[in-house]
């Protein structure tokens, strides 16, 4: 069994979202924090971390800082807007409709 | 509405900020990796493993740079500005090719703009009047196709009845002396009544114009007149309340109209004078151009209804001097008058540039689809390094509309000199001097230039890049050859500009042989050594009729005494254009039914020796003499063409007629048939009827003098011993038949040239488009060809092989384009001259003619074919 999934289509937005819900957080951080909230399970293709990223600040749902890393690094930090909070709830909901049916139609006998 | 401005704000910034975007994302990236880097390095992993790690986990920096860069809005404008100058930078590095393409649709979109900026100004640009759509012209009218201009008793008329016009106006074309110290110079003047200008609505630059009751007769003569025409006979200075002398008269300028406009109501003079008309005593005689300006809200048929009615109250007033009842006053749109037939010539030439536009664009697109092909493998590179189909493809399109751009400037620069070559070589059109690239011209050449280079683009498109890029990479250029829809495709592009070339071809086939026929019309006459003129009697000199005709006796004798001269005769027509004046007769055998049009014929009026001058033969009967006088009884000649036309089959010898429609009048008798000449054109009937000046004396007429020696040799003398005779005598157009003829002949043989040289672009475009496809294909298949050969293939085998394969495409065009002709040559028929628009010849002769050219087209790269060393084209990859 593999230990390692590759995200499904469109979940990438939501664990972007997720990761931000609690505070600010930088790129990498962002993809650290997917790792560790999903035990390792969850590997961010760091390529489309960015593209999502841009997308996410221009339709208004993050919104994105010039700051200082804890290591002194000048980054970028990327803070979920009312929008955001807004579309993640929306999101999650819709998620969990989903991942309900998908093991729902799996259990089935 | 808050988040929206937000966001605009910020995709303005990605805009203007561009580099400043580009470091942040460098940076944001940079450190991500980094910290990759220093985690693994944490983790135990030596540091260049951990960087190496690091980046492939990240993967190519470039490649997501690139995918980030289209998460943001805004750069639809930057990828253009770049797509533009990867094009330019492309095209900079063809410039074969880019030269090709660029004045190929140069040639096509400048020629097209500048035909549309005459349309424009010709035909859809309204007349330079204020609210122009209500100026009319009113004519007489009996059929639909028979109108002819107003009298004063007309005139009279409606400026007392009419109902439905603001103004109403009357002008009088025509010339007077002008006294200009010491000699006379004719001038073109426009005689007209006091509301004219207001009719029109065109405001003086200085003075108050002519007053109400200016054109009653008997007050002090006025004259308007033009600045430029002040000048040049006057000098500078403020003309008003000066004087200058007309036929003797003397006027006072009351009003000076603006510089650069020299034509009013489609009438062209720099001098107009006040017109004086007298209460009419018959409906006759006609000459008046009326012009009225509508009543707001009233439409054209209300007019005609108003003016039928007047038509039909004056009519028994006037009865007895004109029977015609049904003829009626009627309302035509003053600017539908002024363009008359010009759409004609002008809907050939659109037509005529539009299919060279049309093969302009196969061309390029031909090229852009070689180009296309050979570029095959850097697109599948670019493709490999991350580009999207979707980004290529605009890539390319960017390419052709860059084309179709440049093209469409240089085409701006083509149309300027087209528009300029135009008004000299093109036909003459009215109001072609108003054409110029305003703004609605490059706007047209704009979406000309856009819409060449988006179908240029599309083929290439559609063709280039259907199939699988990767292939193109791993097979690389040369091999594969040409995909075979793209084939297909070049193929059907080759037959497409043969089909459009065509009509073309025989276009101008057709006007060719309509003209040479023309140039062999009989104009009834010898004109070599003949020399023609125009002499006016200043109008208020003494008017006996015995005077009048002395002087004319006079002049003709000075001039016939002027060494060389061999003949002098006068009239007041003159061939090939000047019909003169046409009169309406009732022939006493065949009468008219009662309210019924009396047939017209053009009318002129002569001395005896005329015919000798003019070289026309007597068919039967006699001549004038002088014997022809006011105290005998009435008589005319008639030409041959009209002796057939009413009396087929029998004499017309001592036939009588009412002429002019005067039933008191005793009774003309045609004494004589003469031989048909030209008067209304080349391309007219050769009907005529004669009578002698001395039963009518003339104001003005034509001088005809036959000489032995060089026409132009005698030109000068014959002015001096003219002025001799009086030095207010106005003798002007002093010409040769032969320039007479050259000269009437002149539109159709413009229209002839114009249409060749489209014609033989269209056919240049043609050949060099087979030409280009063929040499693509032989050097494509150099490796096949030169296999066949190395086995042995006969050379010539192999140049057949190359020109079947040419000509099959061409000869599918030609027919496709000999049906297309048929169906749509008629469009030509208006400006052909006894030539049918689908004549078999013709359409032979062009047919061959193009074959011939595709087939040397088709040859030269088959040659080429067959050169092909077998060693060399097998080495080559």
């Amino acid at each position: 069994m593999a230990d390692r999934a590759d995200l499904l289509q469109g979940t990438l937005d939501l664990l972007v979202l997720k990761s931000l819900v609690l505070a600010p957080l930088h790129g990498w951080a962002i993809s650290k924090r997917i790792r560790q909230l999903s035990s390792d399970v969850l590997q961010v293709n760091q390529g489309s971390l960015y593209p999502a990223l841009y997308r996410l600040e221009d339709r208004g749902w993050i919104s994105a800082e010039w700051g200082v890393s804890p290591e002194g690094r000048r980054v970028k930090f990327y803070t979920l807007t009312p929008d955001g909070r807004r579309q993640f709830a929306a999101e999650q909901a819709s998620w969990r409709l989903f991942a309900a049916a998908v093991d729902q139609v799996l259990l089935a006998t | 509405m808050r988040h929206s401005i937000a966001r605009l704000r910020r995709r303005l910034r990605a805009l203007t900020r561009r580099p400043a975007l580009e470091r942040e994302m460098d940076d944001e990236m940079r450190f991500h990796v980094e910290m990759e880097a220093a985690e693994l390095i944490r983790a135990g992993i030596p540091a260049a493993e951990a960087w190496r790690r690091a980046r492939v986990a990240f993967g190519g920096v470039e490649r997501f740079k690139e995918e980030a860069r289209d998460a943001r809005i805004g750069r639809a404008l930057e990828e253009l500005v770049a797509d533009v100058r990867y094009a330019l930078r492309g095209l900079r590095r063809s410039p074969g090719f880019a030269l090709t393409a660029i004045l190929t649709l140069a040639l096509g979109i400048g020629a097209t703009s500048a035909v549309f900026s005459a349309i424009s100004a010709v035909l859809l640009a309204p007349l330079p009047y204020p609210t122009p759509e209500r100026l009319v012209r009113i004519y007489e009218q009996n059929s639909p196709t028979n109108r002819w201009t107003i009298s004063n008793a007309d005139w009279q008329a409606i400026k007392e009845q009419q109902r439905s016009f603001e103004s109403v106006a009357l002008l009088e074309p025509g010339g007077a002396a002008l006294s200009t110290g010491g000699q006379a110079e004719w001038v073109r003047v426009g005689r007209v009544t006091s509301g004219f200008f207001r009719t029109l609505g065109v405001q003086l630059v200085r003075g108050g114009g002519f007053q109400d009751g200016d054109d009653v007769l008997g007050a002090p003569p006025r004259v308007i007149v033009s600045q430029d025409f002040w000048e040049r006979y006057f000098g500078v200075g403020d003309p008003i309340g000066r004087t200058l002398m007309l036929d003797r008269v003397s006027y006072t300028v009351v009003g000076v109209l603006p510089r650069g406009v020299s034509e009013y109501a489609g009438m062209e003079a720099g001098v107009w004078p006040i017109l004086q008309l007298p209460t009419p005593s018959r409906r006759g005689p006609f000459g008046f151009v009326g012009i009225g300006r509508l009543r707001d809200g009233v439409t054209l048929d209300a007019a005609a209804r108003d003016l039928a009615g007047i038509s039909e109250r004056i009519f028994p007033l006037w009865a007895s001097g004109f029977q015609d009842r049904t003829a009626r006053l009627t309302p035509y749109s003053l600017h539908e008058v002024i363009v008359g037939d010009a759409s004609r010539p002008l809907t050939v030439l659109a037509i005529a540039v539009g299919l060279v536009l049309l093969i302009a664009i196969a061309n390029v697109a031909n090229l852009m689809l070689v180009r296309a092909t050979g570029r095959r493998r850097e697109i599948a590179v670019r493709s490999a390094l991350g580009a999207r189909r979707s980004r290529l493809a605009r890539l390319l399109l960017t390419e052709s509309l860059v084309l179709g751009g440049l093209g469409g400037v240089v085409g701006l620069a083509v149309a300027v000199l087209g528009l300029r070559a135009l008004s000299v070589v093109g036909p003459e059109l009215p109001r072609l001097h108003e054409a110029s690239l305003d703004l609605r011209a490059v706007v047209f050449t704009a979406m000309a230039a856009l819409v060449s280079g988006a179908i240029v683009g599309i083929y290439p498109l559609a063709f280039g890049m259907s199939r699988s890029l990767g292939s193109d990479m791993r097979s690389g250029e040369r091999g594969s050859g040409t995909a075979r829809s793209a084939q297909l495709f070049q193929g059907a592009l080759v037959a497409a500009e043969f089909a459009l070339a065509l009509p073309l071809l025989l276009a101008a086939g057709l006007l060719l042989h309509s003209f040479a026929k023309l140039q062999r019309v009989d104009p009834g006459f010898e004109a070599r050594n003949l020399l023609t003129s125009h002499i006016s009697r200043p109008a208020t000199a003494d008017s006996e009729p015995a005077t009048v005709l002395r002087f004319w006796d006079d002049a003709r004798r000075r001039v016939r005494e002027v060494p060389g001269v061999v003949e002098a005769g006068l009239a007041t027509s003159l061939p090939p254009d000047n019909y003169g004046e046409t009169n309406n007769f009732d022939l006493l055998e065949k009468p008219v039914p009662p309210g019924g049009a009396e047939p017209v014929a053009p009318w002129s009026w002569v001395t005896p020796e005329l015919f000798a001058a003019l070289g026309v033969p007597l068919v039967e009967g006699r001549l004038f003499d002088e014997a022809d006088d006011a105290d005998a009884p009435p008589v005319v000649l008639v030409s041959h063409a009209w002796a057939r036309r009413y009396f087929p089959g029998e004499s017309a010898i001592g036939k009588r007629m009412y002429v002019g429609g005067c039933r008191e009048c005793v009774p003309s008798t045609v004494v004589g048939v003469v031989g048909d000449v030209k008067y209304e054109g080349l391309a007219g009937s050769g009907e005529a009827v004669y009578e002698s000046v001395l039963q009518a004396p003339q104001s003005s007429l034509y001088l005809v003098v036959r000489t032995a020696v060089a026409p132009s040799s005698v030109v000068s003398p014959i002015r001096e011993r003219l002025r001799s005779l009086d030095p207010d005598v106005p003798v002007r157009d002093l010409t040769t038949m032969e320039e007479r003829l050259a000269t009437s002949i002149a539109n159709p043989r413009r229209l002839t040239w114009l249409l060749g040289a489209f014609a033989a672009a269209a056919v240049v475009l043609a050949a060099l488009g087979v030409f280009g496809v063929m040499s693509y294909v032989v050097a494509q298949q150099r490796k096949e060809i030169g296999v066949r050969i190395a086995l042995g293939a006969d050379r010539a085998a192999v140049v057949g092989m190359v020109v079947r394969r040419g000509m099959i495409r061409a000869t599918a065009g030609l027919a496709l384009g000999v049906l297309v002709s048929l169906q749509g040559m008629p469009v030509l028929q208006a400006v052909l001259f006894e030539v049918s628009a689908t004549d078999a010849a013709t359409v032979v002769a062009t047919s061959l003619l193009l074959l011939a050219v595709a087939l040397a087209a088709c040859w030269l790269p088959g040659r080429r074919a067959a050169r092909i060393q077998p060693m060399e084209a097998l080495n080559i990859e």
